[in-house]
């Protein structure tokens, strides 16, 4: 008869701490850049801790939350969309012209205005995952065509979309809490379980760090690249859909420099543009950042050049600090995770 | 800081408006004759661009006006917002020999040299809002557009706000220099002038557009939760689509009542707002971008036939509202039934 002694269990000063490595540090990271970003505004404004102005945040942040969901995801694969600002003013036009001009009921017209960011994303990812293209020159080609083609269906005009069952989606209000708010955190728990509790998402995160890797170990690549597009470009249409809602006109110059803001908010929130590395809350984390940075800033009457300047160089603080962490964690011999 | 900054745009726009204030006109030869006078012309004209419908609707003018002149053939050329595409359309004018050209492009760098090439050709030029060296300016006037619509605002406030505001909103486009901000300028004067009780200093609030609805929209949205008992707000803005920003932004924050604002423009989704039911857009100053065209054509035939045309030639500025749109806009598909009304 053998018996065995069971080691006493020690926790180490490094296994102690172990959980808080990568994505958790990450995310941790940000949140305190956040609290500290208003705890500095709540020394400047009297308004800015207030219900009210929350609330207001929480409204004008969905279109770039919403969009950053699918910018998450395409560049966890290892690619880039850039395309994303051109489909959101796209869908407002095709709405908008539907609606006012071939008489199709709103509801209907705001369908296929979604579905024409579909289409467009589909494309995006058939030329990227079948013709193998370049997924930056593909979609910067997109961005300038679909562009194009927004000012020729609306002959260059901002058309008004005056109905109000459409405008409660930018600017309504469900038991006290924003609309677009509601559907944007709505949004972002379905996608994290998607991507944290399934093998699609857990396939995204292969391909992006291996793609010939995730060939070899049977994961079909070009299916999962044609979803995710074709899901970037159906994201980008909902947040045309609600910047046309809350303006309650669509326009083709809409959502100009939209993708840049989004992929700003998604590599401040440790999304890799390299791929293979990001979370959605940490996105989530980088799109309130940004636009409460905006909002303390003009209410604290700061010049809106100074605005971009600070913007800048949070970012790159942000994903700098990151990267100092991630040299020494490596250095220490922590390892990433 | 509004004094300062009220200096700088003045003295920015009076060194732009002055250094156009030497035409480019025909001259009369020693023999009494008028060496560019023909019977017929060809002109070339160089849109800023075709992507804006403003102007489009210079081009559709100055097409217009060519064809009642009878003897004005148009050359087009587009610029693509950009210096070097108006400097090779430049080349491409001479090359082909045109008798004058009409420019409208934005970079100040590129003004100098292509007007230096037509200056050698001894081509005169017209150059449309954005002055450039030696050629006839054409275009908005600005501060006095902006004084227009600030004036109406303040006589609004005066007959409906007891003459008083808590909060003026000023929306503007700081990065792209002195026109718009003369134009910010010429809003925020009418309103001060004329405002029974002048907004306070530490209530105006100077906040960057960056020419776009959106943008407008998250600025307004980001101020309006620090003034909260701001219950008489004014607003000016740089154009008709960051008007519909603006009040976008107070509806969203249930404070559609509590604002007022006018523009600048009129262009048809200005005109659209204008006259709503309880419309929150007062009103916008009207420039009449199909119109620049039949003001434009004859000034340059009278160049090309040595008559002589003042150095700066401005729009005439209306200020367009709910009570006088159908006096301009009539006969538009837009505003057919609200002016058969």
């Amino acid at each position: 008869m053998t018996t065995s002694v069971r080691e006493p269990r020690r926790t180490t000063p490094s296994s102690r701490w172990a959980w808080l490595r990568g994505d958790r540090l990450t995310t941790i990271n940000l949140v305190l850049t956040f609290v500290i970003i208003c705890a500095v505004f709540a020394t400047q404004s009297q308004y800015f801790l207030t219900i009210e102005n929350f609330l207001n945040v929480g409204r004008t942040l969905g279109v770039v939350g919403i969009v950053a969901i699918g910018m998450t995801l395409v560049l966890v694969t290892g690619g880039v969309d850039l395309s994303v600002g051109s489909v959101a003013a796209l869908s407002g036009v095709v709405t908008s012209i539907l609606w006012t001009k071939s008489g199709i009921p709103l509801g209907l017209a705001a369908v296929l205005g979604l579905l024409s960011g579909t289409l467009v994303g589909f494309l995006n990812g058939y030329l990227v995952a079948v013709v193998r293209i370049n997924p930056l020159i593909t979609t910067l080609a997109s961005l300038s065509i679909i562009r194009g083609l927004a000012f020729v269906m609306s002959e260059g005009q901002t058309n008004q979309l005056n109905n109000d069952a459409f405008k409660f989606l930018g600017r309504g209000e469900i038991a006290g809490l924003p609309v677009s708010l509601i559907i944007m955190i709505s949004l972002y728990v379905i996608f994290i379980l998607v991507m944290s509790y399934t093998q699609f998402g857990r396939n995204l995160y292969a391909i992006g760090g291996s793609p010939d890797a995730s060939r070899l170990a049977g994961i079909s690549v070009t299916r999962h690249l044609l979803i995710v597009y074709t899901l970037c470009g159906t994201l980008a249409a909902f947040g045309g859909l609600i910047i046309s809602s809350q303006l309650a006109s669509s326009a083709p110059r809409a959502a100009v420099g939209l993708e840049f803001t989004v992929i700003a908010a998604t590599v401040l929130g440790g999304t890799s543009l390299a791929g293979g590395k990001g979370t959605l809350i940490g996105t989530l984390v980088g799109v309130f950042i940004l636009r409460v940075l905006d909002n303390g800033l003009t209410q604290t009457r700061i010049s809106s050049f100074y605005q971009d300047v600070v913007g800048g160089l949070v970012l790159l603080l942000a994903v700098g600090f990151d990267q100092i962490r991630l040299k020494l964690t490596d250095k220490l011999g922590g390892g990433r995770k | 800081m509004i004094t300062l900054r009220k200096a700088t745009s003045l003295f920015l726009a009076t060194a732009i408006i002055g250094a156009a204030a030497v035409p480019f006109a025909g001259v009369i030869a020693q023999d009494g004759e008028c060496p560019t006078a023909q019977d017929s012309y060809v002109i070339g004209f160089a849109n800023l661009t075709e992507d804006i419908v403003f102007t489009q609707l210079v081009r559709e003018g100055i097409e217009g006006a060519a064809a009642e002149a009878g003897n004005v053939e148009i050359v087009l050329a587009d610029n693509r917002l950009d210096g070097a595409t108006a400097l090779a359309n430049a080349d491409n004018f001479i090359a082909q020999g045109v008798d004058a050209v009409i420019e409208f492009q934005t970079d100040e760098a590129f003004g100098n040299v292509i007007m230096s090439r037509f200056r050698r050709e001894g081509i005169p030029v017209i150059a449309i809002d954005i002055p450039m060296p030696g050629a006839t300016f054409f275009g908005a006037d600005n501060y006095t557009a902006g004084l227009l619509a600030g004036e109406a605002l303040a006589a609004w406030a005066n007959e409906n706000w007891e003459g008083g505001a808590d909060a003026l909103l000023v929306l503007e486009l700081p990065q792209s220099g002195p026109v718009p901000a003369a134009r910010m300028q010429g809003m925020i004067d009418g309103i001060q002038d004329n405002l029974e009780t002048p907004v306070a200093e530490e209530a105006i609030y100077l906040l960057d557009s960056k020419n776009t609805q959106e943008e407008s929209f998250n600025v307004v949205s980001d101020i309006l939760p620090s003034i909260p008992d701001a219950e008489r707000i004014l607003a000016v803005t740089i154009n008709d689509g960051v008007a519909l920003g603006v009040i976008a932004a107070a509806e969203a924050a249930g404070r559609g009542e509590q604002i007022m604002v006018v523009g600048q423009g009129a262009d048809p989704s200005g005109q659209e707002e204008i006259i709503k039911e309880g419309s929150r857009y007062l009103g916008a100053t009207g420039y009449f971008p199909e119109l620049y065209g039949y003001q434009i054509i004859p000034a340059m035939i009278d160049i090309l036939e040595c008559r002589p045309v003042a150095p700066s030639v401005y729009v005439n500025h209306e200020f367009i509202s709910a009570e006088n749109v159908c006096e301009f806009y009539g006969e538009t598909e837009l505003l057919a039934e609200f002016c058969a009304e």
